[in-house]
């Protein structure tokens, strides 16, 4: 996917005008927060479980190797092929192989941010490989030519009369405002391609190292369906998303659905593991596992490794304020809100995207609802503080940070100058708030006012009041 | 609670409410007066240093750090009419000298001191009636730091509530950003902005005639939007509520005249 983060100033300004954007986004993420709220204070083991999912996903790290291997020896003995890529171009390469090996010319494929990272449609169709988007969501941005806007409803960006022109445009729909009728148009056309794909693609939400399946926790049923009709299915998921053992999955199944959409568990959870024996109903004959490096063990290796603990529920986006009021395209990657923020620069490097980690008020909210206690604000503050070492900074915010640095170390030249913002106040604006001020403090005046100085700071008044001579 | 002999205090006024709000920390000595502390006033003091710090400019918020650590160096707390200035002393501090550990044992000493206002006068004091004959209908914005960064969420409501003269009514989304978010408000000053109408928008639905909160930034920064628009609602700081007397202006003006301030 293209790289835009470092413009999220003017893509967040853009999204700020859009209206169906804004009431797209005000419904969606609130609807999104309310349920997950009901969900939690309905199960009273939330924080125990969090805790414990925390500690599980910090093992994983601590052991991130040694679970892999004994994952892949698992899969392996089930029947998959296990593929390993160490970056994007590798990742495209081996999946155009597997698709020309396997004689594919037409793929299904459900839901997956990972495929998003390594631009794998673009890899499959440069390989003569149409993939068709089968998640509703992913359907209706693909038509639209889009990226998607949130970690778990792609196109939570678009209105239901934005969907229906798409629909209208590019399958000869009729116009409806109903989304009952909607997703029946959608699952009609989808329908066909399920039956004469040759490959299934799905990403997957745990990897089980004791028992070598891919889990997919999903709501609409085309995970399952395109991962066992198609004769080939192909997962393409991250290396940190592997745990130990099976009997660690309920903790994560309690957690990522009513963190994500505030279900209590999903309507489907599959368990994928290996092909078809003789005898089974069901299942594809070949299954290949994709495994993505792409920049995740150089993380683990630094002091950001606790990202990797991320399950991409997207509870997040949905809480934080930045969020909700530009969406995820402004974010300019493949994740967007808190998680975009501190792991975009982190894969795409910090120079890429160093605009991202400024995007937040460090409110906190993301790390309240986090599941795996994912400590985001520290590390967007830590991000910070690395662009400033990596020369990534303006000038003129270093020249301002030395200056109010430099006053800060006398308190008579604080208050010297305190006093001089005090005449000019009075001056000005007779102590009434300012409305207008030069850059940099030009943004904060369009819509507010800046307050003024006191004619006395509280220093000043307080040493005539006690009789103090200095 | 009455008074109950003297405990020595520090104030910690801030930069902010020392350059913008004074009345604002002469209504926290008032306060803290009232309940039987004796308060010290720092003069060397400046700022903790935080725009610097939330900015990535850590060799700066370090000088600063060092600074502020100079100039509370006894015993006995520290109490600052700011949740977010307090929450930066003692989660802040131990990240900038976590490399150095003289630093730190003294940035984690200076860290056990320190309170916010209203944390400081129900958890350490006891206060449950704060004695103030301010009247009207009040509601609270819970700061992010108060709230998150210390978990000060009861505190200011149970202070609130017990003024006679004050009718507390609950926004919705209280503990939502108003957008501030120091250096953020200059980067990124549309979204800011577009988060401040949220709050406001929620403060004028609850028909009160004051928002009230523990961190003068938020306070600004909502009341430059409510001054700009002309709305009916004042923004006046915890501490001058508590202190008591007529509120009016923005934070700090009722008090600054009342002490023949700004």
């Amino acid at each position: 996917m293209e790289l835009h983060a470092n413009a999220f100033g003017r893509n967040a300004r853009k999204a700020l005008l859009d209206k169906s954007l804004q009431e797209a986004l005000g419904r969606t993420t609130g609807r999104f927060l309310a349920h997950r709220d009901a969900a939690v204070a309905a199960f009273p083991e939330f924080e125990a479980t969090r805790e414990r999912a925390s500690r599980i996903k910090g093992d994983v790290l601590d052991h991130l190797d040694t679970y892999l291997a004994r994952f892949v020896e698992a899969a392996e003995r089930r029947g998959a092929i296990v593929h390993v890529a160490r970056d994007a171009p590798e990742a495209r390469e081996i999946a155009a192989r597997i698709a020309r090996d396997e004689g594919v010319t037409l793929a299904v494929k459900s839901k997956s941010m990972a495929s998003e990272e390594i631009s794998f449609n673009e890899a499959l169709q440069e390989a003569g490989v149409t993939v068709v988007e089968s998640d509703l969501g992913e359907f209706i941005i693909q038509l639209a030519g889009e990226a998607p806007s949130h970690i778990i409803a792609p196109a939570v960006h678009k209105t239901r009369q934005e969907v229906s022109r798409l629909f209208e445009r590019h399958l000869g729909e009729p116009r409806t405002d109903s989304i009952p009728e909607l997703v029946g148009m959608a699952r009609r056309h989808l329908r066909s391609k399920f039956l004469s794909a040759g490959m299934g693609v799905s990403g997957g939400n745990f990897l089980v190292a004791d028992t070598g399946s891919v889990v997919l926790v999903t709501n609409e049923g085309n995970g399952r369906m395109g991962t066992i009709l198609p004769r080939v299915h192909l997962a393409v998921v991250g290396i940190e998303k592997v745990i130990p053992r099976m009997a660690d999955l309920p903790t994560f199944l309690r957690l990522l659905p009513r963190s994500a959409s505030g279900q209590a568990i999903s309507s489907y959870v599959s368990i994928l593991t290996g092909t078809r024996s003789a005898g089974d109903p069901e299942g594809p004959e070949r299954m290949h596992i994709l495994l993505l490096d792409c920049g995740r063990s150089a993380i683990l290796e630094g002091k950001y490794r606790e990202i990797l603990k991320c399950v991409r529920c997207a509870a997040c986006l949905n809480v934080c304020p930045v969020y909700q009021s530009v969406g995820g395209h402004a974010y300019g990657w493949v994740y967007s809100g808190p998680i975009g923020a501190v792991l975009t620069p982190l894969l795409v490097g910090l120079p890429e995207a160093a605009a991202l980690p400024d995007a937040s008020t460090l409110c906190g909210a993301c790390a309240d609802v986090c599941p795996v206690k994912i400590p985001l604000p520290d590390f967007l503050l830590e991000l910070r503080s690395d662009a400033r070492e990596q020369g990534l900074k303006t000038p003129g915010e270093i020249a301002a940070m030395k200056g109010y640095a430099g006053v800060m170390k006398r308190a008579g030249l604080l208050e010297a100058l305190e006093r001089i913002a005090g005449v000019l106040g009075q001056f000005f604006t007779k102590g009434k708030g300012i409305a207008g001020l030069p850059y940099p403090l030009s943004g904060w005046t369009e819509r507010r006012d800046f307050p003024a100085a006191a004619v006395q700071p509280f220093r000043k008044q307080w040493k005539i009041k006690r009789g103090v001579r200095r | 609670m009455g008074p109950s002999g003297s405990i020595p205090v520090s104030l910690f006024f801030t930069c902010l409410a020392d350059a913008f709000s004074p009345g604002v920390c002469h209504a926290t000595v008032e306060v803290l007066e009232r309940f039987g502390a004796t308060v010290r006033v720092p003069l060397s003091q400046t700022c903790c240093g935080q725009p610097a710090f939330n900015s990535g400019n850590r060799k700066e918020a370090r000088a600063m750090a060092r600074k502020f650590l100079r100039s509370f160096p006894d015993d006995g707390p520290i109490v600052t009419p700011s949740g977010s200035c307090a929450a930066m002393v003692k989660h802040g501090y131990p990240v900038l000298f976590r490399d150095e550990p003289r630093m730190l044992a003294r940035a984690r000493a200076v860290g056990e001191r320190i309170y916010e206002l209203s944390q400081f006068l129900v958890d350490v004091l006891g206060v449950t009636d704060p004695g103030s004959d301010f009247s009207g209908k009040v509601t609270y914005h819970d700061s992010c730091h108060l709230r998150r960064g210390l978990g000060v969420v009861e505190a200011p409501r149970k202070l609130l509530r017990a003024v006679p003269g004050v009718e507390f009514v609950e926004m919705e989304e209280s503990d939502r950003c108003c957008g501030f978010g120091g250096v953020f408000s200059l980067k990124y000053p549309q979204i800011s902005c577009r988060m401040t109408e949220r709050k406001v928008e929620r403060i004028l639905a609850t028909g009160a005639s004051y928002v009230t909160s523990g961190d003068l930034g938020c306070l600004l920064n909502i009341g430059g939007l409510i001054s700009r628009i002309g709305y009916p609602v004042k923004a006046i700081h915890l501490a001058e509520i508590l202190a008591g007397g007529a509120g009016g202006g923005p934070p700090g003006a009722a008090a600054d005249a009342k002490k023949g301030g700004g």
